[in-house]
């Protein structure tokens, strides 16, 4: 048999034949969500093509609330009922805005195993190829028609390797390291391609770390990105779910559609500049840009060791003056996490705002958001133009780096202090 | 399936924002959303008022690029345009096209196709005569199994007649 990467296997297991990159396939499906943004159209699409039919299984449909939540607007309101209303009606599971981040909802909850292939409303679902799974983010149609059915086509995609080697400096981590890497294959590099992480830096990353990296094959135009489970991660899997815990391997010998290997032993802090993931610098080349504020969360950066790192660098500190911090837990495991610790406390001190759970500030529709001529350091994973408010610049960075600047009101790299 | 009509040229990176403005996501009616496709792009104004039932769009790379708005696919259907070849498509822009019923084909040599040319198309073959230059070109046609879709009207469609 030919060797076969990551993303062959799954496609090959859930399409019930051999496939290889470039083919077109049927493949089942282990989990259909949508979010409170996008749900609301794939629910119209749903009811006026199909009307009343049942969903495929309703165990493996689910809608999770993390945009706008609690609803921001009479609109938002009637949205997120429409979702309520249709949950009630086909009795498919729902995770309400007291919940957070759709994706992180899912792995916290064991919905997710390697091998799934798991299909969402949210351009971000790929980052559970932390955990080896394929996530995909879909359009109305598709999530409709994988409701319905429990399957989809897919081209099976060409995959990309990624070799990492090398120990982080003191205050350089994932983030620094896929900025890097973006900079490099830039926002179109992996276009219908997947993409799997290796090498002995990545297989030291916790879970946090792999989602921030897998979270942002998405900025590079790619399907999905996989790590390959470790013990720690299957034990993660494992400690959440009843069912069996398989990983999934490349096989030895595959040839990919291209090879890139980096070191990270002398990777400073980078930072992706106005308006594009990959316009990425070093931070110490615009240290000194004064901010108005400074986001840490979102669906890349919002896990608890996140918000641990924040803390251990602003404790016992204030903000600078002027300055807005806001932190948000990707989940109310997280929050509440961070409450019994004491980070809450610690941020709450340090002058931060700590609203919520939910993907906060991903986009203008949470509150936030900045006006013209306003710049922001955000942990998150998007830059583009307007995203936030009209006229304002955003940069991207990891929660260290937006600590620091935090500190100081302008942006600073982490080593400086 | 051939197709033939006059070339409207776009460059590269042609966004969905640009396809389709988000200030009409509200927008649910279909020929409502036809009146604004191409709107936010350098020739919205004169694309909109002077597109012909059966016209082409030709495009560079990365089409389609940005958000998972199906609006975009609808709109460009909707106002008429019969086909769109492009250097590349971005993903999920792709996969809309498909679950819609919007032909799309690649075409890497797009600069051999001139803005206001004639062309001819066969959707299913992919061959591109190009009756103002005498020109033909080979594309990249849409695999089997989406064009299977694409004939039975799209994806709820087709799923709705497979058993």
């Amino acid at each position: 048999m030919t060797p076969m990467t990551i993303i062959e296997k799954i496609f090959t297991r859930a399409s019930h034949m051999d496939v290889k990159p470039g083919d077109y396939i049927w493949a089942d499906l282990s989990l259909v969500a949508m979010r409170d943004f996008g749900g609301p159209n794939v629910i119209q699409e749903y009811e006026s093509n199909l009307g009343a039919a049942s969903v495929f299984d309703r165990r493996r449909v689910a809608i999770t609330f993390d945009l706008h939540v609690p609803a921001r607007s009479e609109k938002v309101a009637v949205n997120q009922k429409m979702l309520r209303d249709f949950a009630n009606r086909q009795g498919v599971m729902l995770f309400d805005v007291n919940t957070g981040v759709g994706q992180h909802i899912l792995l916290e909850n064991g919905m997710v195993r390697p091998w799934d292939i798991i299909v969402g409303t949210d351009s971000h679902m790929n980052l559970l190829g932390a955990v080896g799974a394929a996530g995909f983010g879909m359009g109305t149609t598709d999530i409709a028609g994988a409701m319905f059915k429990g399957k989809l086509w897919f081209r099976v995609p060409e995959t990309i390797k990624v070799t990492v080697s090398g120990n982080f400096k003191t205050h350089v981590g994932a983030k620094d390291l896929i900025l890097h890497i973006l900079k490099d294959l830039t926002t179109s590099g992996a276009l219908n391609r997947a993409i799997e992480f290796t090498g002995q830096t990545i297989r030291a990353m916790d879970l946090a770390e792999r989602i921030t990296l897998c979270s942002m094959v998405t900025e590079m135009s790619g399907d999905v990105g996989f790590v390959v489970p470790d013990q720690h991660i299957i034990d993660f899997i494992k400690s959440r779910t009843d069912g069996p815990v398989e990983p999934v391997y490349p096989d030895k010998n595959v040839v990919y559609a291209s090879n890139h290997e980096y070191t990270v032993d002398d990777l400073t802090p980078q930072i992706a500049c106005p308006h594009s993931p990959d316009n990425v610098k070093e931070v110490a080349a615009v240290a000194g840009t004064k901010v108005d504020q400074v986001f840490i969360g979102s669906c890349t950066n919002g896990r608890y060791e996140d918000l641990e790192v924040v803390a251990r660098f602003l404790k016992g500190k204030r903000i600078k003056a002027g300055v807005r911090l806001i932190i948000v837990p990707a989940t109310m495991e997280v929050a509440k996490a961070a409450v019994e610790s004491g980070l809450h406390e610690l941020f709450l001190a340090s002058g931060a705002v700590v609203t919520n759970p939910g993907c906060a500030l991903c986009t203008t529709g949470h509150p936030g958001i900045l006006a013209p001529g306003e710049v922001m350091l955000s942990t998150s994973n998007r830059n583009f133009v307007g995203k936030l408010g009209k006229g304002a610049e955003v940069y991207l960075a990891s929660p260290i780096t937006a600590a620091a600047t935090a500190l100081t009101g302008e942006i600073t790299d982490p080593r400086s202090i | 399936m051939i197709i033939k009509g006059r070339v409207w040229k776009f460059g590269d990176d042609i966004d969905t924002d640009q396809i389709y403005p988000g200030k009409y996501l509200p927008l649910t009616d279909k020929q409502e959303m036809a009146r604004h496709a191409m709107e936010g792009t350098n020739r919205g104004d004169e694309f909109i008022s002077s597109v012909k039932n059966g016209d082409i769009i030709v495009a560079g790379s990365n089409f389609g690029c940005g958000s998972s708005r199906e609006h975009a696919p609808v709109a460009i259907k909707g106002i008429g345009v019969s086909v769109v070849i492009a250097e590349s498509f971005a993903r999920i822009f792709h996969r809309n096209c498909v679950n819609t019923g919007l032909p799309i084909l690649v075409l890497p040599e797009t600069e051999r196709v001139r803005d206001g040319d004639i062309i001819e198309v066969d959707v299913v073959k992919g061959t591109i005569k190009n009756e103002t230059t005498t020109e033909e070109l080979q594309a990249v046609t849409l695999s089997k199994l989406e064009l299977q879709i694409m004939r039975a009207g799209g994806l709820l469609a087709y799923l709705k007649s497979a058993h």
